[in-house]
């Protein structure tokens, strides 16, 4: 009987777990994230490799770290900032505008509002892979 | 290249022949297009970033903003050479006169920026006028200084200035005929629509943006010497006349959505005109509105809308009287309007179709507009394209081509749908009616 109900709760706390589960562990719709990059990013910014725009090409972006992609002239607040790219550092930093998230930065970017853009936007840039 | 449609002498039905070359000039005016490669290499971008269907000129929101930070924006990489080419060769079929395929332009644009703060727009056309003669002339010149990433308060602010030759080419929008590379065929048009004064002024405005919405600018001009406009490649006889207290004002608000953008303005454009330049003065105003929205979304499917509205109000300092009509005199005061509604939707920022309506008007007047007493003119485009190049992902960078298809079709001429010249029953001269300056060209354009 205690075996039992001790299974009862491992099972219950696991999905109350899920639940409470924060918003950033959705996983973010790829496709979508493409017409958010198409629509918000994609003047600036190249998804092909060695491609640099007035931003720096955003292949392989998720886990580089920030500033430090070869051939491209980095403003030095970005230089300075000593970021790496997570999801996480991404969804923060896209959230506001960019002269808010890094000062001094030569990026114009008034933010992205929308969370589930967000999340499609951030999923998108992480198939942009070797 | 229209102004001869806008010189205010009577025309004669005896020189109807330079009518029938007047529709594939149209087409040549309407579909004459402005990619410059070179900022493409000053910016890293494709050109399909700054002009919606990839060969330009209409501008997407984001060439509208290279184009008021005066042509600086770079990729941080190093200068580059502001130099780019274009030719264009044109099969043109009117419905009278002499089909003809030529290469009808070489251009060489210098195009880009010399500092962070001064950049600008000079295209010098080499166009084919026919018997394997070609004519050079300083086309359109924008020269810019620009002082970016102020701020007003909390908010963002540029401030430009613009040095250029055609009222309205520097308009950020590119709505307005200078700009738009389109506006009303016509006897009598406004100052502002396409040729008037084309080329064939100097001028300077201030401008400023403020919080990537409001837009302002006011500026003036002067008419060039006729010698000097002789030297830059433009007919005596093409003279728009002496200009004094002229003024240029420019008023709009812009919202750019990303996956969308709209635009609301106002232009004006104040002078007083003497033509010939020591004749009597004409006042000449011309209040004008514009609309435009575009739906951009993932730029696979893009649709450009826009409407220009440009009525000029003129007095006019001499009232010739009628040579056939005893006690008949021009008036003191008279109207014209020119307006322009255009759709294009671009597939792929590689096919497109455009269309637009173009309708000029004018207020009656029997001795100024013979024989119908009123300039009326309506005409309409349908042009389809294919530009290949241009993208992010196309073959080349090197190099960008846009092949065009253009019906140019006129439902009224000179007032009237027939005998728009109004040749006399029985005379040598044969009728023309509107339906007859009708043309089709097809062009090929490429530039490096």
């Amino acid at each position: 009987m205690t075996r039992l109900l001790l299974r009862c709760i491992a099972i219950a706390a696991l999905c109350l777990g899920g639940a409470l589960a924060p918003p950033s562990a959705h996983a973010g719709d790829v496709a979508a994230g493409s017409d958010v990059f198409k629509s918000e990013c994609a003047e600036c910014h190249s998804v092909r490799a060695g491609r640099n725009k007035k931003g720096p090409s955003l292949f392989a972006v998720v886990g580089r770290a920030a500033g430090t992609l070869p051939g491209y002239n980095y403003s030095d607040a970005l230089r300075a900032a000593r970021w790496t790219w997570t999801p996480e550092k991404l969804h923060g930093y896209l959230s506001q505008p960019a002269s808010t998230a890094n000062p001094g930065t030569r990026m114009k970017y008034d933010g992205l509002a929308d969370p589930r853009d967000l999340d499609d936007l951030v999923a998108y840039l992480g198939t942009l892979h070797p | 290249m229209l102004s001869f449609l806008n010189r205010r002498t009577r025309r004669r039905p005896g020189n109807a022949h330079l009518w029938y070359g007047l529709a594939a000039l149209l087409l040549f005016a309407s579909s004459t297009a402005q990619a410059v490669p070179s900022y493409a290499r000053q910016t890293g971008a494709a050109c399909a970033d700054c002009h919606a269907g990839a060969y330009g000129p209409a501008l997407t929101p984001y060439g509208m903003r290279f184009k008021l930070n005066g042509y600086t924006d770079t990729d941080g990489n190093g200068g580059k050479l502001p130099l780019a080419a274009q030719l264009i060769a044109t099969r043109s079929i009117p419905a009278r006169g002499e089909s003809t395929t030529r290469l009808t332009e070489a251009d060489l644009y210098l195009a880009g920026r010399l500092t962070d703060q001064v950049g600008g727009y000079v295209k010098v056309e080499n166009s084919n006028t026919g018997n394997n003669t070609f004519r050079t002339r300083l086309n359109n010149v924008d020269l810019r200084f620009v002082a970016r990433d102020l701020k007003l308060g909390d908010r963002e602010a540029t401030l430009g200035v613009s040095v250029n030759n055609n009222p309205g080419f520097q308009d950020p929008i590119a709505a307005l005929p200078g700009a738009a590379g389109i506006g009303p065929p016509s006897v009598s048009g406004t100052l502002l629509n396409l040729s008037a004064l084309a080329h064939r002024v100097i001028g300077a405005s201030v401008y400023g943006l403020y919080d990537s919405t409001w837009y302002g600018e006011v500026g003036s001009y002067t008419a060039l010497p006729t010698s000097q406009q002789d030297h830059l490649g433009y007919a005596v006889s093409g003279d728009p006349g002496k200009l004094s207290d002229t003024g240029y004002f420019r008023f709009a608000w812009m919202k750019d959505l990303k996956r969308q953008f709209v635009s609301a303005g106002v232009v004006a454009l104040s002078t007083r005109r003497q033509l010939p330049r020591s004749g009597p003065r004409d006042d000449i105003t011309d209040l004008g509105y514009d609309l435009s929205y575009q739906f951009l979304g993932n730029r696979e499917h893009i649709v450009q809308l826009s409407y220009t509205n440009i009525l000029e109000k003129r007095r006019y300092g001499s009232t010739p009287a009628s040579p056939s009509t005893p006690g008949l005199a021009a008036r003191t005061r008279g109207a014209v309007r020119d307006q322009t509604t255009s759709l294009t939707y671009t597939f792929r920022q590689s096919y497109g179709i455009t269309l637009a309506h173009l309708v000029n008007s004018g207020s009656r007047d029997a001795v100024r507009y013979t024989p119908y007493g009123v300039p009326d003119t309506t005409s309409n485009l349908v042009g389809v394209f294919w530009a290949p190049f241009g993208k992010d992902d196309s073959y080349t960078s090197l190099a960008n081509l846009k092949l065009a298809a253009t019906w140019f079709r006129f439902a009224r001429f000179n007032g009237s749908r027939t005998n728009v010249f109004g040749a006399a029953p029985g005379s040598a001269t044969p009728v023309t009616d509107a339906r007859d300056l009708d043309a089709f060209s097809l062009s090929l354009s490429a530039a490096f």
